[in-house]
C-alpha cells in the first residue's frame, strides 16, 4: 500500500463554543477517491478549508508525505498541490475561460501556452470547455470544469470537491464523475464531499463520517462489501433520544392539508413531487431527509417564496391550486428559515428593526399606514429579549452582533408573536449549541398548543425527540409518513432517508 | 511585523472616521498639486479660505453652489440605500428644469406666484421623476443595469434640452443668442437678503428632512432599507421589491428634477447653456461623503460648494485653472473610499494580541 499524499493529525477548530472539527485523523492516498459524509454542520467543509488553507486549525497538524506544513493561505496550500473546488465556483464573470485561467496561473504561463494548456487538459482529462468564451456565457458544469483545469494546471495532486453534483444537471453529473475516474487513474488525490449515498457507492474508494464535528468512521472499502443501509446507519446515527418535556396536547382540526403536491428545481426536473399529507393543530410533523432531496424547494413553495407547479393545498378551510397558492398575498403562516443570517433577519439592522420584518403591518399607524410605530417596535424588541432570554445588550442592538443561537430565539420569538395558525420551522438548531437548541425544542413543543407545526429538519435526533408524526423525503418524494410513538417503525426512518424501502 | 486586520464590528461613526480621511486625502493632493504650479499650498489654500469667508456675499455664494447639490445628493442617496446607482441625476436635473421653464413659458404664463411657484416645483419633481422612470422600469422588469440606463439617459437630456432653446422655445427677442426668453417674474423664486440664496435653499433643506423622516420613520422607508441591505429577506418578508424600484428611482429623479428648478427658477431665469454643468455627478460625492445619511447631506454640499467657490479664487487671485476644484473633489471622493475601506481595519502592532471577535466567524460561513 502506497503512502498517503496527506495526513491530518489531532485537528481541531472551533467558531465561538461550536466545535467544527474535533481531534479529527485523515488521510489521503494517491489514485483513491475519499467520499466525506455527514449531516449540514457536520464540519466537513470547516476540515477541508483547513486543508485547503482557508482556515488555520485552532490545534494539530497537516503533514505532507511525512513533512508537517502550515499553511496560511489558500495560495500555499495550492503550492503543496492542494486545490479546492468550492461550491460558489471562484470565477470572474464578464472574463474569459482563458483569461481567468491566465490569472490564476500568475506568472507561470503566457498566454500562448496557457491556451494550449487547457487544450492538452481537455483532452486528457475530458473536460472540454471553450476557452475563448466569457464566463457568464457557461452553465455550472462547464464553469466547474474550468475550476478543475485550474487546478490541474497548477499541478494539484489533491483536489477537493465540495459537494461537486448539488448544482449539475443529470447529464452533467455523469460527466464529471467520468473526469473523477480519470483523475484518479492518474494517481490524484480525490476528496468528495457529499449527502448523496449513491455517488459515495458509485465512486468512493474510502469513506469517512463525520458528525458532530468528530470523526466517527473511516474506513477504506470495496464499493460492494458496503451496503446503502450500513451508511445511513452510520450517517445519521442513532443518538439517545433527549428527554423533553412532552406534554400531551389533544389534536385539533386540520389547519394543512397537500395533495399531490409538486414543484420544479431551477435546475429542470421536480424538485418535489405528489407530496400528499395533513398537518393538524396540536401536532409536531415532521419532514426528515438528507439535503438536497426537495424539502428545501418543498418548504420554499409552501411559504409563497417559490411558485409550485401542480398539486392543490387546503389551508384554513380553504381549498388553492398550485398557482393560487403562489399569490394568495395574506397567508396566516409564521416561518422560521434555513438561512437566519440573510433571510431570517437583517444583520446591519436593529433587533426592534428585525422584529418587524414579517409582521411589518402590525407596527403601521397614521394615514393609511404610512408610519411605523417604532416606540412599539423597540418595546415587542425589549419584552422578546426578556422574554426568551436572548443575550443582547438592548433592542437597539444590531441582530448582527447575537450570536447564532441567539439570533435564532429572536427570529424565533418574532414568529411566534405572529399567532399564525401554521408554523413552520426549516433546520431551526442547524450549527446551535445545546442551550440554545433545547431553548428553541421547547418553544417549537410550547408552539403547537395554539398551532400546527411543521418541522424540517436533517437532524433525526430532532426528529425523534419531538415529532408526533414524521415523513421521510427522498428524491423529492415523501417515502412514508411514520407515527413518532411506534418505536419499531422509526428504525426504518434512517433507512427511508437512504432512499430504502423495507 | 505591523498588519491590517479585519474588524469584526465595523468603528462607531464610521461615516465620520471616512470623511475625516476624505478631507486630509483631499488636502495632501491639494498641497501636490499647488507645489506642481509652483505656487505655496499653504497661500493657496489661504487664498481659498479667504475667497469663501472674506464677506458675507462671497460666503452666501457656497450657499448658492450648495442648493443644487443637496438635491442631486438627495437623489442619488435614496437610490443608493437600495443599492441603485442613480448616475443619472444630471438629466434628471435637466428635465426639472425643462419642466419648470415650459410651465412658466407656456402653460401658466400669466399666473400669479402664489401660483406659478408652486407649479414650477411640482411639475420639476414630476419631470425629474418620469425622465428616471425609464431607468427603472428599465431595471425593475428587465434586470437592466440602471448604472449604464441612467447614465447615457443623460447626453440624451441635455441634447434635448438644447434642441428646445436653439429651436422652438428660443427667445425671439434674444438677438440669436440660445436660450428661451426671461421666465415670467412670478415664476423667480425669492431672493433672501440681497444674496442669490434663494427659495430653492430652503426647499432643499426641508426635503432633506422629509427624506430622513421617510427613510427612517415610515413603513415605506422600512422596505427599502431592508431591500437595500438583504435582498433575501425582504423576499421572505413579502415585500415588493419592484414596486419599490420604480418608487425610490422616481423619487430619486424628482429630488434631481428641483435641482433643475432652483437654477432655473432661482438664479438663471431663463432655460440656456450652463444648466448642466455637473451637479448630478456631484451629487453622487455629496451622498457618498455625507454616508448616505439625509440630514448629513446639507453639510455635505456646503463643503463641496466652499470647494468650487474657493477654486473660482484660485483662477482670479493665483491666475490658476479653476478645475484644480475638480481636481480637490476627485481627491475628496477617492479619500472617502480609501476612508471607508481603512475603517473596516485596525492596525495590528507586533505582539499584540488580534481582535479575539475575528475569530469567531460565524459557524454558518463554514461547515
Amino acid at each position: 500500500m502506497s503512502e498517503p499524499v496527506i495526513a491530518l493529525h489531532g485537528v481541531c477548530k472551533r467558531f465561538g463554543p461550536v466545535w467544527a472539527n474535533r481531534e479529527v485523523e485523515l488521510s489521503l492516498f494517491p489514485g483513491r477517491v475519499h467520499a466525506l459524509l455527514g449531516e449540514n454542520g457536520a464540519g466537513k467543509s470547516t476540515l477541508m478549508s483547513i486543508l485547503a488553507g482557508r482556515y488555520r486549525a485552532d490545534s494539530g497538524r497537516i503533514a505532507i508525505r511525512g513533512s508537517t506544513v502550515d499553511f496560511t493561505a489558500p495560495a500555499k496550500a495550492l503550492e503543496y498541490g492542494i486545490g479546492m473546488v468550492y461550491q460558489r465556483f471562484m470565477l470572474i464573470e464578464p472574463m474569459t475561460v482563458a483569461e481567468n485561467l491566465a490569472l490564476a496561473a500568475g506568472r507561470k504561463y503566457d498566454r500562448k501556452s496557457i491556451a494550449e494548456l487547457i487544450k492538452q487538459t481537455a483532452e486528457r482529462y475530458g473536460l472540454a470547455v471553450d476557452p475563448e468564451k466569457p464566463v457568464f456565457e457557461l452553465s455550472m458544469g462547464e464553469r466547474q470544469r474550468v475550476e478543475i483545469i485550474k487546478l490541474l494546471m497548477l499541478d494539484a495532486d489533491v483536489l477537493i470537491f465540495d459537494e461537486p453534483t448539488a448544482v449539475l444537471t443529470p447529464p452533467e453529473v455523469e460527466s464529471l464523475f467520468a473526469v473523477i475516474d480519470r483523475l484518479r487513474s492518474e494517481d490524484k488525490a480525490i476528496v468528495l464531499i457529499t449527502h448523496k449515498l449513491e455517488e459515495v457507492l458509485q465512486l468512493a474508494d474510502d469513506i469517512s463520517i463525520m458528525r458532530k464535528g468528530r470523526l466517527i468512521f473511516s474506513e477504506r472499502i470495496d464499493q460492494r462489501q458496503i451496503s446503502r443501509q450500513q451508511l445511513a446507519r452510520l450517517m445519521v446515527g442513532r443518538d439517545v433520544v433527549l428527554r423533553v418535556d412532552k406534554k400531551p396536547v389533544t389534536i385539533g382540526e386540520t389547519v394543512l392539508a397537500l395533495e399531490r403536491f409538486s414543484g420544479d428545481s431551477p435546475l429542470g426536473g421536480p424538485a418535489f413531487a405528489e407530496v400528499t399529507l395533513e398537518i393538524r393543530k396540536g401536532e409536531i410533523f415532521s419532514i426528515i431527509g438528507v439535503a438536497g432531496n426537495g424539502q428545501a424547494g418543498l418548504v420554499s413553495a409552501l411559504a409563497g417564496l417559490s411558485p409550485a407547479a401542480s398539486g392543490r393545498v387546503m389551508f384554513a378551510g380553504k381549498i388553492y391550486t398550485a398557482q393560487q397558492w403562489d399569490k394568495a398575498a395574506a397567508r396566516d403562516i409564521a416561518y422560521i428559515p434555513e438561512d437566519r443570517y440573510h433571510t431570517g433577519s437583517v444583520g446591519s439592522m436593529s433587533i426592534a428593526d428585525n422584529f418587524a420584518l414579517t409582521r411589518l403591518p402590525a407596527y403601521q399607524t397614521g394615514l393609511a399606514g404610512f408610519t411605523l410605530d417604532r416606540e412599539q417596535m423597540a418595546a415587542d424588541g425589549s419584552r422578546a429579549i426578556a422574554a426568551h432570554n436572548i443575550k443582547a445588550g438592548s433592542s437597539e442592538d444590531r441582530a448582527g452582533s447575537l450570536s447564532g443561537g441567539n439570533l435564532q430565539k429572536m427570529i424565533l420569538a418574532r414568529e411566534l408573536t405572529r399567532n399564525a395558525r401554521l408554523f413552520i420551522a426549516e433546520q431551526p438548531t442547524q450549527g446551535l449549541d445545546i442551550a440554545s437548541t433545547e431553548d428553541i425544542w421547547r418553544a417549537l413543543l410550547a408552539c403547537r398548543e395554539q398551532a400546527a407545526v411543521l418541522l424540517v429538519t436533517g437532524d433525526l435526533k430532532e426528529v425523534l425527540s419531538l415529532s408526533d408524526r414524521i415523513g421521510v423525503i427522498f428524491n423529492g418524494r415523501i417515502l412514508d409518513i411514520i407515527d413518532a410513538r411506534d418505536g419499531n417503525q422509526v428504525d426504518r426512518v434512517g433507512l427511508l432517508m437512504a432512499g430504502v424501502q423495507a | 511585523m505591523i498588519r491590517l486586520e479585519k474588524r469584526r464590528d465595523p468603528v462607531r461613526g464610521r461615516g465620520f472616521v471616512a470623511a475625516g480621511w476624505a478631507t486630509v486625502i483631499a488636502f495632501i493632493v491639494g498641497c501636490v498639486i499647488f507645489a506642481c504650479f509652483g505656487i505655496d499650498p499653504i497661500a493657496a489654500y489661504a487664498a481659498m479660505g479667504k475667497g469663501i469667508f472674506s464677506s458675507f456675499d462671497s460666503f452666501s455664494e457656497v450657499l448658492v453652489k450648495a442648493t443644487p447639490l443637496i438635491f442631486t445628493g438627495l437623489a442619488v442617496a435614496v437610490a443608493a440605500m437600495m443599492m441603485l446607482w442613480n448616475i443619472g441625476a444630471e438629466g434628471q436635473l435637466v428635465w426639472g428644469g425643462i419642466f419648470a421653464a415650459g410651465t412658466a413659458l407656456y402653460v401658466f404664463p400669466g399666473a400669479p406666484a402664489w401660483l406659478l411657484v408652486p407649479a414650477v416645483i411640482a411639475a420639476s419633481a414630476l419631470g425629474g421623476a418620469a425622465w428616471s422612470l425609464i431607468p427603472a422600469v428599465l431595471r425593475a422588469k428587465f434586470q437592466v443595469n440602471e448604472i449604464l440606463t441612467t447614465l447615457l439617459l443623460n447626453y440624451v437630456a441635455i441634447i434635448y434640452m438644447e434642441h428646445l432653446f436653439y429651436g422652438p422655445w428660443r427667445d425671439p427677442a434674444g438677438f440669436g443668442f440660445p436660450g428661451t426668453a426671461q421666465l415670467p417674474e412670478a415664476a423667480h423664486l425669492i431672493r433672501f437678503a440681497g444674496t442669490r440664496i434663494s427659495l430653492g435653499f430652503p426647499l432643499a433643506l426641508l426635503c432633506a428632512v422629509l427624506l430622513y423622516y421617510l427613510v427612517n420613520r415610515s413603513a415605506w422607508g422600512y422596505q427599502v432599507r431592508v431591500i437595500g441591505r438583504e435582498q433575501r429577506a425582504a423576499r421572505y418578508a413579502g415585500f415588493n421589491v419592484t414596486g419599490k424600484v420604480l418608487t425610490v428611482m422616481m423619487l430619486s429623479g424628482a429630488f434631481a428634477g428641483m435641482a433643475g428648478m432652483a437654477e432655473v427658477c432661482g438664479i438663471h431665469y431663463r432655460l440656456q447653456t450652463g444648466l448642466a454643468v455637473g451637479y448630478g455627478y456631484d451629487g453622487i460625492i455629496v451622498a457618498w461623503l455625507a454616508g448616505l445619511n439625509p440630514l448629513a447631506i446639507p453639510f455635505a454640499a456646503v463643503l463641496l460648494g466652499a470647494l468650487f467657490v474657493g477654486g473660482e479664487q484660485l483662477q482670479s487671485v493665483l491666475g490658476l485653472p479653476s478645475t484644480i476644484s475638480l481636481i480637490l473633489e476627485g481627491a475628496l471622493l477617492f479619500g472617502l473610499f480609501v476612508g471607508q475601506v481603512l475603517s473596516g481595519y485596525r492596525l495590528v502592532m507586533p505582539g499584540r494580541s488580534p481582535d479575539p471577535g475575528v475569530a469567531a466567524d460565524k459557524p454558518e460561513a463554514s461547515v
